[in-house]
């Protein structure tokens, strides 16, 4: 297949034709393209070995940057300011289960999210920020640190390539993984297809949580996930379990319908009762327009944190 | 059309399978897979309208398949009746009526007679029945002569009479020659249903030998019609005959006593009857023990030895005769002397020690009432003519030729007017021919004992017998001469030895032939006595003396009869003491019931099928199953020969491969159309 780039029709990428490029990196760079400026803030304060210059200190300031040797020598305040090496400290959690698998598109889910996730990455790491990665079906599979270095990009492209194999999706297990692994705080973000029980996933989420992550949901559907068209009755095969079953799917859809319905707002009010961002998109959703919920749910994120810091001063 | 397994018809239910697989709307063969089933429930099969049954084609040929398997499972055939009609065929039908001592007791014969009545009333026109009865031997009462000869409305009448006239004796059982002289009976006739009604109360000592192996005439049915005594406590006893006994125990009587298998009791008592005296005897039901009886009265000659303490129909008693002490006095004249090893009478006083039964006398000269004489010299002319009279009154003796100069004695004592006696030349004779049909050498009549050739006669003596002479030769020497002879003498014998026995003349005294050879000699003599006193009924009783005056003999109820010296009493068909005169002397014989018909416990008739007897089975409902076997039998052979459920199987086969094919084209019609639009 020839890897022509896409055009872009009305501002947006086609997802078919962003597919049908092969390379993950390309793909990443064709949806980053255009979204430089960042509209996230780091959770940590700048601390960092590079200095760049000195500022006067200014009353109800944070005394922790004064440069003490220089009010010994000068007897002024002078805060030293650093250039942060790391903005932030973010790890991407990839669902590689075989429910993911799933396509009635020329794709399947897992291509784009894998797609999803490497644009992601290619668009923090031009921000600067260190980007991770855990890639999980029932347990967690590839990890990769959050760094910011030379190579590490293209490590994770690498490691994102790899093809749906778990036989169910569980999400506990990995969670707890991830908490374990992520010792530092910075931004989780989750992309699956949650078909799993939601259960426990409160239990999990909450943990992390408590650690002081920052976590953005991404629940990845097919569109026939949704709209469950088929014509006839026949036998579905559970990609996962393997498992046969006779279906009508007139008689079946109203329920399948509402139940995922019930499962999706399910999980979307354990997100708002712990204040994560839910997003669930589609795979005919163009990349670009999947990248902006993400950062308009940053700018949203980054309000919200700044009026509390706001309230917590006055 | 039949069916060999009708039940695999029920598999011709099975075309509902398909049908309702036809009514069933469900395109199982479409597969999809799906990420989750999570949110999904399997939907329930809907069936379709009837108007909507699809491919009717298909439905029928799977329909058809299946009923064609059904049917070749059930292997169909077209019947033909192979049988022939059981219709009534021509039988010949033995009543074969148990008349031994067993059948005495209370109303078995009465019972048995009634059986052969019943089946002589329902015997058909074209049945022919013989009636036997049977103890010991068979012996037929009705033959099948008799009763194709009497006009077809008397025979029933008339073999009743015949059978009236038989009853049970006092004889054994033998149910073997019973059966097997029956069936002997069916030979000569082409008739193949033939069927022995054995009727008997199939007592536990019944003699069975020779009914194992016994090839059956063709067709041949036994059928046991059994009757029943009441249940009662037989036991029975049986004198021994005296064998080797001990010494210091001459006196002993041994009784074998036997209780019936099915008896009550367990404890008898034994004693002599008018004695006082009596002992206990304990056995179990069905066992045999031997017991030595009470000490007979003094002098007792014979008598009869009880047991008491059953219900003892006929058993319960038992004959004795008391053996005798037999004197034998023989004459040896010129055998030398007793402790001379080099002459004869050495070696014959070996060969005859005495026995407690037996006392031999050796007298040195003429006695006129010896029984044997053995004479091994010259005799004087006035002697000759004594020894003459004495053989012509019924005495036997052996003469010894020792030389030539024998010819007068030879002469004189036969009567002849001269006999020559030479010395014969050579080396050494031996024994040629042998004639074993004569008394003297019958014993060794078989191969075992036969061989006489090792004996070497260094001396023998060659004489001539006249042609006129009644002589008969016994044994030859290897050159034709006699070496043994027997010539009469009137009532008396003279046997001529042409060789002595003493080890000058000959190796006969130190062969081992030499002790039975006399024995048979003085036994042909009569001086021996028969060994036995006790006997059964339906045994011969041995003649006491075998030449000479004819044996009176008296059986118990006092009937006599006389038969000549040498023939056997064979009417002991009861028990009793038996009497035999002869020479003026008299000498008694018990005969007694075997022991075994005293073992009245019935057996199984399955025991008669184990030995080969074809049984008859009992009732009609056996016979229509037999018939219904055959039945089957046939049908499952015509089904073999007809093999219909091949082209069943076959035409099912080719229906499944049309059913495949049409149903694999109407798979692929619809994608077609669809390619085409």
């Amino acid at each position: 297949m020839p890897e022509t780039l896409p055009t872009r029709e009305a501002g947006f990428v086609d997802p078919k034709a962003l597919m049908a490029i092969r390379s993950l990196e390309l793909r990443a760079r064709v949806v980053v393209e255009g979204f430089w400026s960042g509209l996230h803030r780091s959770p940590y304060h700048g601390f960092s070995v590079e200095f760049t210059e000195y500022r006067p200190y200014s009353q109800g300031e944070d005394t922790r940057y004064l440069d003490w040797r220089l009010y010994a020598r000068s007897d002024r305040f002078y805060i030293k300011k650093f250039e942060d090496e790391t903005n932030l400290r973010c790890h991407l959690v990839v669902d590689l289960s075989r429910s993911m698998g799933y396509k009635s598109l020329a794709y399947s889910k897992a291509d784009y999210a894998r797609t999803f996730a490497a644009t992601l990455a290619w668009f923090l790491h031009g921000q600067g920020d260190a980007v991770g990665l855990f890639s999980f079906d029932e347990r967690v599979r590839d990890y990769l640190p959050a760094r910011h270095r030379h190579g590490h990009l293209r490590q994770l492209m690498l490691a994102l390539e790899s093809e749906p194999a778990g036989r169910a999706t569980h999400l506990a297990e990995p969670l707890r993984r991830v908490a374990e692994l992520s010792r530092k705080r910075g931004l989780i973000v989750l992309i699956s297809d949650l078909l799993a029980p939601v259960d426990e996933l409160e239990q999990h989420l909450a943990r992390l949580t408590a650690a002081g992550h920052e976590m953005v949901v991404f629940q990845v559907l097919d569109p026939n996930e949704l709209a469950f068209q088929f014509q006839n009755a026949m036998l579905f095969h559970d990609i996962e379990s393997e498992r046969d079953v006779y279906i009508d799917p007139d008689a079946a859809r109203v329920s399948y319908q509402r139940r995922l319905r019930e499962h999706g707002e399910g999980v979307q009010a354990i997100c708002r009762k712990l204040g994560f961002a839910f997003n669930q998109i589609t795979t005919d959703r163009p990349m670009d327009l999947a990248l902006l919920d993400f950062l308009r749910g940053r700018a949203r994120r980054g309000k919200l944190v700044r009026r509390r810091s706001q309230r917590a001063s006055t | 059309m039949n069916f060999l397994s009708p039940w695999f018809l029920l598999g011709a239910a099975a075309v509902a399978g398909p049908i309702v697989f036809h009514l069933i709307r469900r395109a199982a063969r479409e597969r999809v897979t799906f990420s989750s089933l999570m949110f999904l429930r399997p939907t329930p099969p809907r069936a379709v309208r009837r108007s909507k049954l699809e491919h009717i084609v298909l439905l029928l040929l799977r329909c058809i398949c299946l009923l064609l398997l059904a049917a070749g499972f059930a292997r169909p055939f077209f019947a033909r009746d192979l049988l022939p009609p059981a219709q009534a065929q021509e039988r010949r039908i033995i009543l074969l009526v148990d008349a031994s001592a067993s059948m005495r007791r209370e109303g078995l014969w009465q019972a048995a007679a009634a059986k052969a009545q019943d089946y002589l009333d329902k015997a058909a026109a074209s049945d022919q029945i013989a009636v036997m009865a049977f103890d010991l031997q068979p012996r037929v009462l009705v033959s099948f002569a008799d009763w194709n000869a009497w006009p077809e409305s008397q025979r029933a009448g008339l073999a009743r009479q015949r059978l009236a006239t038989a009853s049970p004796g006092w004889m054994g059982t033998h149910l073997g020659a019973a059966l097997t002289g029956a069936a002997e009976q069916f030979r000569e006739n082409s008739i193949t249903r033939r069927e022995i009604v054995l009727i008997t109360d199939l007592q536990e000592g019944a003699k069975m030998d020779g009914l194992q192996g016994y090839s059956w005439p063709a067709g041949t049915l036994v059928k046991v019609e059994r009757v029943e005594a009441k249940p009662q406590s037989d036991a029975g006893l049986e004198i021994l005959e005296p064998a080797a006994v001990a010494a210091g125990m001459e006196d002993a009587i041994h009784v074998r006593v036997a209780n019936a298998g099915d008896s009550r009791k367990e404890k008898f008592r034994l004693g002599w009857d008018g004695a006082k005296d009596s002992m206990e005897v304990y056995l179990t039901p069905g066992q045999t023990r031997t017991f030595t009886a009470p000490k007979p009265p003094a002098g007792l000659k014979s008598g009869a030895l009880k047991l008491a303490g059953g219900d003892l129909s006929y058993g319960g008693v038992s004959y004795y005769a008391a053996p005798e002490i037999q004197r034998v006095a023989i004459c040896c004249e010129g055998l030398g002397l007793p402790i001379d090893p080099s002459g004869m009478l050495y070696y014959l006083q070996r060969v005859f020690p005495g026995t407690p039964r037996r006392q031999i006398a050796f007298t040195p000269r003429l006695d006129p009432s010896a029984n044997f004489a053995v004479i091994a010299s010259n005799l004087p002319p006035d002697e000759i003519a004594s020894w003459h009279t004495w053989l012509e009154n019924g005495k036997t003796a052996l003469l010894v030729l020792t030389g030539a100069d024998s010819g007068p004695t030879l002469a004189g004592l036969l009567g002849w007017p001269d006999a020559q006696v030479t010395e014969a030349g050579g080396d050494f004779g031996l024994l040629g021919s042998i004639d074993f049909q004569h008394p003297i050498f019958a014993p060794f009549d078989d191969p075992r004992f036969s061989d006489f050739s090792q004996i070497h006669f260094w001396k023998r003596r060659r004489w001539e017998i006249p042609a006129s002479a009644q002589a008969r030769v016994l044994a030859r020497f290897d050159d034709g001469s006699p070496a043994l002879a027997q010539a009469p003498v009137k009532k008396g014998n003279l046997l001529v030895l042409a060789s002595g026995w003493s080890p000058a003349d000959s190796q006969l005294a130190v062969s081992s032939k030499f002790p039975p050879l006399m024995e048979t000699m003085l036994d042909w003599s009569g001086a021996g006595a028969p060994a036995r006193f006790q006997f059964r009924t339906g045994d011969a009783i041995p003649s006491p003396v075998l030449t000479g005056e004819p044996v009176h003999w008296q059986r118990p109820d006092g009937r006599r009869s006389t038969l000549a010296a040498g023939a056997a009493f064979t009417e002991t068909d009861a028990p009793g003491v038996y009497k035999a005169d002869f020479l003026g002397q008299q000498r008694l014989f018990a005969v007694n019931v075997p022991l075994e018909e005293s073992r009245t416990a019935p057996i199984s008739p399955d025991e008669l099928a184990r030995l080969g007897v074809p049984l008859k089975w009992d009732s009609e409902q056996a016979a229509a199953s037999a018939r219904i076997q055959q039945r089957r039998l046939q049908d499952t052979e015509l089904e073999n020969r007809q093999k219909l459920w091949r082209w069943l199987i076959a035409a099912a086969l080719a229906i499944t491969f049309v059913d495949i094919v049409l149903g694999g084209w109407l798979a692929r019609r619809p994608a077609a159309a669809d390619a085409k639009t």
